[in-house]
C-alpha cells in the first residue's frame, strides 16, 4: 500500500497536551521548588528548575515521536521481542540491584521502580514492558491469526508467558498497581481486537479477575485498602481530599494560571500524578472538560487508525496504543476525582517526568506512522457498508467491492 | 482487509468512561463547589494576630518622665531537628553565652528528628540572637518577642504589678490599667502555603493594624519613691518589723508622689515569692483600722458643727462605759492626765475619752451618745472625708467598711470606737485623701496617680477634676492644721522638725482583731502628717503604716520616727524653703 499523508490531528492533539502541560509546570514549578526547598531548608532548587527540565523532556519526547514516526515499522517490528526482553531484563536487574542495596535502584516506600541515571534523571523499565508487550503481542496475534491458530496454544502459550512475566515484574516486584492496570489493558485490548473466540477472552478476563481477587485476599494490606476505599476512608485520603479540593475550588472557569494555592504544598505530587487536579483548580470545569475532550479526540483518531489499518498487526498495535493512553488517562483522572483508589500513575503527556512522556510519544509517533498507510476513508465507508451486507446477505467481500461505485444506490435498493 | 467489529467496543467503552468522568467533574466543580471552597479556605487561611506593643510605664524624675517598666526585644530559638546539624547547633546554641537560655539539653532536641519544631531557647537577648543569625545555621529560626524589663528592680513592684506569661497584667498598675497598656491586637488574615508562609494569591487578605498600648506616666516621683522605700527598709531593719507601707501625696490636689509597700519582690522573677500576699498594694487594697488617726476626723466634724473647739474642756476620767463596755484610754494609768482637760490635750495625748466626748456633743447630749450624733459622724466620715468608699484612684482599691449608724445592735459602743478609728475598715488612700481635705483649706480632691501619657516622646498630661466637694470650712481646716501642729511640740523642741517649717501629724495605734476580739498583744502603728514652709499651705502629706504580726507596734515608737525621716527627706528633696 502506498504511503499517504498521516493523521495530523494526532500530532496536533499531542502538541496541545504537551503545551498545556508546560504551562501548568511553568505556573506551579516555582511553588514546588519553594516547597521542597522549605521542607529541607535549602535553596538548591531554582524557580525554573521544573519548567526547564520539563521543557527538555518535551523536546526529547518530540524527538522520540519523530524517530518513531520516521523509523519504518517494517524494520521496527523485528525488534519487538528485544524491546520486551530489554524491559524484562531491566526490571529483573532492577530487582536484583535493589536486593543488593545498590544506589542505582531508586526506591520509594519499598517499591523500586526506577533506575537511577545520575544527572540524566531516572528511567522506569516498566515503560519498556508496555511498549515491548504491545508490539510483541500484536505481532504474535497477527501471525497466529494468519495461520489460523489464534485460538490454539501456539498463541496462548507464548502470549501468556510474556504477559504473566511482565505483570509479575510490575505488580509483584515493583508493586506498581497503576502500571499493572495499563499492562492488563494493553494485553486485553490486543487479545480482544485480535479476534480470539469470545469464550476464550472471557476466560482470560475471569482468570485475571480471580488472580486479582486472590492477590487482594492473600495480602491483608491490599484487602484493607480495598475495604477502606469502599468505606470512603482511604489510606491516601489526604491526597485524594486535596486533589478534590483543588478540582472543586476551580469551579466553572478556574482560579487562573499561577493562582493555585493547593500547589503550594497542600496537594502531594502536584507536578506529576496530581497535575490534573492542579489543572482543575487553574482552569476549572471548562478547562478539564477541554483536556478530557482533547484526549477523546486523540484517542478516537488512534482508534480510527486501528479501524483503517492495512493489516491485523498494525490494527492491533494502534488498538494497544489506544488502550494504553486511554486507560492511563482514565485511571489517573478517576483516582484524582475519587472514583477509584489511588494507584500512582502519571497523566499522559501532561505530568512532569521524562520516561512516561517519552514512551507515550514513541507510541504516538508509531501510530502517526501507521496513519500514513491506512486505507482510504471512502474505501472504509464502503467496507462498513459491505460488512453489514456480509452479515445480512452473506455476500463475499469481492462482490461488495464490485458494487462500490453504486454503493448508495445499492444501499437504497437493499433497504427497499 | 476486513473491518474489525470489536473496535466498536473500545469506542463505546471510551464514551462511557468519559461520560462518567465529565459527570463527576460537573458534580465536584459545579454542584459541590461551595463545599470544596470552604474546605480550601479552612485549610489555606492563616490568621495571625499582630501583637500590639504593650505600653511602658513611666514615673516622674522631677519634671522629666522616666521609664520604670520597659519592653525589651528578646528572641525564641526554634530548631527543626530534621534539617539542623547537631554539631552546628552545639556550636551556636550550646556555647557559654547562649546555653543559659536553652530550655532543653541538646540530646533532647535531637532525640526525635521527625519532630520538626522544637523550642530550644527562650528570652535570648538581641545581641546574642544577632550573632546566631549571622552564622545562618541550618534548621534554626528566631522568633521575636518582647519581655518586660524593670530598670529599677524591685522598686515600687507592688504598685506596678507584673505581666504574666500570657501577656496579661497582674496586680498594680499593670492589672488596673491593663486595657490601656495592652492596646489592641491587629489581625492579619492571609492565604498561606502549607508552611504557613503568606501568599500574595487571592484577594481575601485582611490586615488590621495593631493599636499599640499607651505609655502611662505616673505622678509618682521616682526619687521620692526610692527615698521612701529606702527609709522604710532602714527603719524596718532597725525596729525589727517586717511589714511597712507608706504614701506620699500632694494635699493640694490629690496627686500621689510615692506609694511604697515592703517587702517587695522582683517583677522580672515574679514567680519567686512565698505567697501572693507580697503582690498586694496595701495602700489601696488592704483596709484596716488606723486607730487614733481618725480622732482628727471626729474633732474636725465637731469643730465644723460648732460642738467643740480645741479649747473646750471636758472631764477625763480615763474611761467611759458604753453599752456596758468599758472603753479605756491607752494612757489610763497616767493619773496626771485625769480630770478636766482640753480637746487639744486629748488630741496630743490621744485620749479616747476626748473623741467620745466630741461624739456626745455632736448629738447635743453631753451625757450620752445618741442617734443624731452617730448619723452626723457617719455623714462626715463617709460623705465629707470619703472613708469607706472608693476614692476613684486609677488602681484597684477596696471599699472598706463604715458601719451603719442606725441599723444593728450596740451602735453606741461601735460609734464610740469609731471616733478613735477602731471598728471600721478603711484604706490608707481613703484616710490620706480625707486628711488632705482636712488640712488643705477644706476641699476634697480625689487622689490620682496617672499624670498623663507619653506621645511621641513627650508627656501629654491628663486633666484631673478640681476639688470634688467641700469637706469642711477653711476655718475648720486651719484649726485642724493647728491641732495637728500642736501634737508635735516635742518634735520641734527636740529638733526633729527643722525651724521654719510647719509640720503636723497624728499617731494611731490599733489593736488587731484576733479570734474575734481586739488583742492587747498585737498592734499596728500608723502615723499621718503634713509638712510645708511656715506660713504656707502644706506641700506634702505622708502616711505610714508599720507592723509585725504578733508584736505590739506602737505608733509613737515606730510609725512616727518613719514619718520624721520621710518628712525631712521631702523638705530636702522638694527644696522647700523655710518660712519667715
Amino acid at each position: 500500500m502506498r504511503k499517504h499523508r498521516g493523521d495530523r490531528i494526532i500530532v496536533g492533539m499531542m502538541m496541545v497536551l504537551l503545551i498545556a502541560g508546560l504551562i501548568i509546570i511553568y505556573a506551579i514549578g516555582p511553588m514546588r521548588a519553594n516547597f521542597l526547598n522549605a521542607a529541607y531548608d535549602q535553596d538548591t532548587i531554582s524557580e525554573n528548575h521544573f519548567f526547564v527540565r520539563q521543557l527538555v523532556n518535551v523536546i526529547i519526547s518530540i524527538g522520540a515521536f519523530v524517530a518513531a514516526f520516521k523509523f519504518p515499522y517494517e524494520k521496527m517490528r523485528k525488534f519487538s521481542k528485544w524491546i520486551l526482553l530489554l524491559g524484562i531484563v531491566l526490571s529483573a536487574g532492577l530487582w536484583i540491584l535493589a536486593k543488593a542495596g545498590s544506589s542505582i535502584a531508586k526506591c520509594e516506600l519499598g517499591a523500586c521502580r526506577w533506575i537511577n541515571l545520575g544527572s540524566f534523571g531516572s528511567l522506569q523499565p516498566a515503560e519498556f514492558l508496555k511498549l515491548g508487550l504491545l508490539l510483541y503481542l500484536s505481532q504474535l496475534a497477527a501471525s497466529r491469526k494468519a495461520e489460523g491458530k489464534l485460538s490454539k496454544s501456539d498463541f496462548w502459550l507464548p502470549a501468556g508467558v510474556a504477559s504473566v512475566i511482565s505483570l509479575a515484574l510490575v505488580v509483584v516486584v515493583q508493586q506498581d498497581m497503576g502500571t499493572g492496570v495499563v499492562l492488563i489493558a494493553i494485553i486485553l485490548s490486543t487479545i480482544l481486537a485480535s479476534g480470539v473466540p469470545l469464550k476464550q477472552f472471557i476466560l482470560v478476563v475471569a482468570a485475571i479477575l480471580v488472580a486479582g481477587v486472590g492477590a487482594i485476599v492473600v495480602a491483608p494490606h491490599r484487602l484493607k485498602r480495598v475495604e477502606t476505599f469502599l468505606n470512603g476512608e482511604e489510606a491516601d485520603s489526604y491526597h485524594i481530599e486535596n486533589a478534590m479540593i483543588a478540582i472543586g475550588t476551580g469551579g466553572m472557569f478556574g482560579v487562573g494560571v499561577g493562582n493555585s494555592v493547593q500547589a503550594t504544598g497542600y496537594l502531594p505530587e502536584s507536578i506529576n500524578d496530581s497535575v490534573f487536579a492542579v489543572m482543575g483548580e487553574t482552569f476549572g470545569f471548562v478547562g478539564l472538560a477541554a483536556v478530557v475532550m482533547i484526549f477523546v479526540v486523540l484517542l478516537m483518531r488512534i482508534l480510527r487508525v486501528a479501524g483503517l489499518a492495512r493489516d491485523t498487526e498494525q490494527q492491533l498495535v494502534a488498538t494497544g496504543v489506544f488502550a494504553w493512553i486511554a486507560v492511563q488517562m482514565a485511571v489517573n483522572v478517576m483516582a484524582m476525582t475519587g472514583l477509584i483508589p489511588l494507584t500512582g500513575i502519571t497523566l499522559p503527556l501532561l505530568s512532569y517526568g521524562g520516561t512516561s512522556m517519552m514512551f507515550i510519544a514513541i507510541a504516538l509517533g508509531l501510530t502517526f506512522q501507521l496513519s500514513c498507510f491506512t486505507r482510504r476513508e471512502k474505501e472504509i465507508s464502503n467496507i462498513k457498508f459491505s460488512n453489514s451486507h456480509l452479515k445480512r446477505g452473506r455476500l463475499k467481500e469481492g462482490a461488495a467491492r464490485r458494487n462500490f461505485k453504486g454503493g448508495r444506490g445499492l444501499k437504497k435498493e437493499a433497504l427497499s | 482487509m476486513e473491518s474489525n467489529p470489536r473496535l466498536k467496543f473500545f469506542k463505546y467503552a471510551l464514551y462511557a468512561v468519559v461520560a462518567v468522568i465529565l459527570a463527576r467533574l460537573f458534580q465536584i466543580q459545579i454542584l459541590q463547589k461551595e463545599t470544596w471552597v470552604a474546605k480550601a479556605e479552612a485549610q489555606h487561611t492563616l490568621e495571625n494576630t499582630i501583637k500590639a506593643k504593650r505600653g511602658e510605664i513611666f514615673m516622674m524624675d522631677g519634671e522629666e518622665p522616666v521609664a520604670v517598666v520597659m519592653n525589651e526585644k528578646v528572641y525564641t530559638v526554634i530548631v527543626d531537628p530534621m534539617t539542623a546539624e547537631e554539631e552546628e547547633i552545639r556550636e551556636v546554641l550550646y556555647n557559654d553565652n547562649v546555653v543559659k537560655f536553652t530550655t532543653f539539653e541538646i540530646e533532647d532536641v535531637f532525640s526525635d528528628r521527625t519532630r520538626r519544631y522544637f523550642v530550644a531557647a527562650k528570652n535570648v537577648p538581641r545581641e546574642l540572637a544577632k550573632k546566631i543569625q549571622e552564622v545562618e545555621p541550618k534548621g534554626v529560626y528566631l522568633q521575636e518577642t518582647t519581655k518586660r524589663v524593670y530598670p529599677e528592680g524591685t522598686m515600687a513592684a507592688r504598685l506596678l504589678g507584673f505581666v504574666n506569661v500570657d501577656g496579661e497584667g497582674q496586680y498594680g498598675v499593670e492589672a488596673a490599667m491593663d486595657e490601656e497598656l495592652k492596646g489592641k491586637d491587629g489581625l492579619l488574615k492571609t492565604v498561606a502555603d502549607i508552611n504557613h508562609v503568606a501568599l500574595s494569591i487571592g484577594n481575601a487578605n485582611v490586615k488590621i493594624a495593631a493599636e499599640d498600648g499607651k505609655d502611662v506616666v505616673l505622678t509618682v516621683d521616682r526619687n521620692i519613691q526610692a527615698g521612701v522605700e529606702k527609709i522604710l527598709a532602714q527603719k524596718m531593719a532597725e525596729f525589727g518589723k517586717d511589714q511597712a507601707s507608706a504614701l506620699v501625696m500632694d494635699p493640694r490636689n490629690g496627686e500621689v508622689l510615692a506609694m511604697a509597700n515592703l517587702p517587695s519582690y522582683d517583677p522580672a522573677d515574679y514567680g519567686n515569692v512565698e505567697g501572693a500576699e507580697v503582690y498586694v498594694n496595701r495602700v489601696t487594697s488592704d483596709p484596716y483600722e488606723p486607730a487614733s488617726v481618725c480622732k482628727g476626723f471626729t474633732f474636725a466634724t465637731a469643730i465644723e458643727l460648732g460642738a467643740i473647739t480645741p479649747e473646750t474642756v471636758f472631764y477625763n476620767k480615763g474611761y467611759e462605759i458604753v453599752d456596758g463596755w468599758t472603753i479605756k484610754n491607752s494612757t489610763w494609768d497616767r493619773a496626771d492626765l485625769l480630770g478636766p482637760t482640753s480637746i487639744q490635750n486629748a488630741f496630743n495625748w490621744s485620749l479616747n475619752t476626748g473623741s467620745m466626748f466630741a461624739l456626745r456633743k455632736l448629738g447635743g447630749d453631753e451625757t450620752a451618745i445618741n442617734e443624731k450624733g452617730r448619723k452626723i459622724l457617719y455623714d462626715y466620715y463617709v460623705n465629707h472625708f470619703g472613708l469607706g468608699k472608693l476614692t476613684g484612684i486609677e488602681l484597684f482599691e477596696s471599699k472598706g467598711l463604715i458601719n451603719d449608724p442606725v441599723e444593728g445592735d450596740g451602735r453606741d459602743s461601735l460609734y464610740a470606737n469609731m471616733t478613735f478609728g477602731q471598728n471600721l475598715l478603711v484604706t490608707m488612700i481613703q484616710v490620706a485623701s480625707g486628711y488632705s481635705a482636712m488640712i488643705n483649706g477644706g476641699e476634697y480632691y480625689r487622689p490620682y496617680i496617672v499624670k498623663g501619657y507619653m506621645e511621641n516622646g513627650k508627656l501629654v498630661p491628663v486633666e484631673h477634676e478640681g476639688a470634688a466637694w467641700r469637706a469642711v470650712s477653711e476655718n475648720t481646716s486651719a484649726t485642724m492644721r493647728e491641732m495637728l501642729w500642736g501634737t508635735r511640740s516635742l518634735m520641734r523642741t527636740s529638733g526633729v522638725d527643722p525651724v521654719g517649717y510647719y509640720i503636723g501629724g497624728k499617731t494611731g495605734t490599733a489593736q488587731v482583731i484576733r479570734n474575734g476580739a481586739y488583742s492587747m498583744d498585737e498592734w499596728v502603728a500608723t502615723y499621718i502628717g503634713f509638712g510645708g514652709a511656715e506660713g504656707q499651705m502644706p506641700e506634702y502629706l505622708v502616711m505610714v503604716r508599720i507592723w509585725k504580726d504578733g508584736e505590739t507596734t506602737g505608733a509613737e515608737q515606730y510609725a512616727q520616727p518613719v514619718f520624721n525621716e520621710i518628712s525631712n527627706f521631702l523638705i530636702d528633696y522638694l527644696k522647700i524653703k523655710p518660712g519667715a
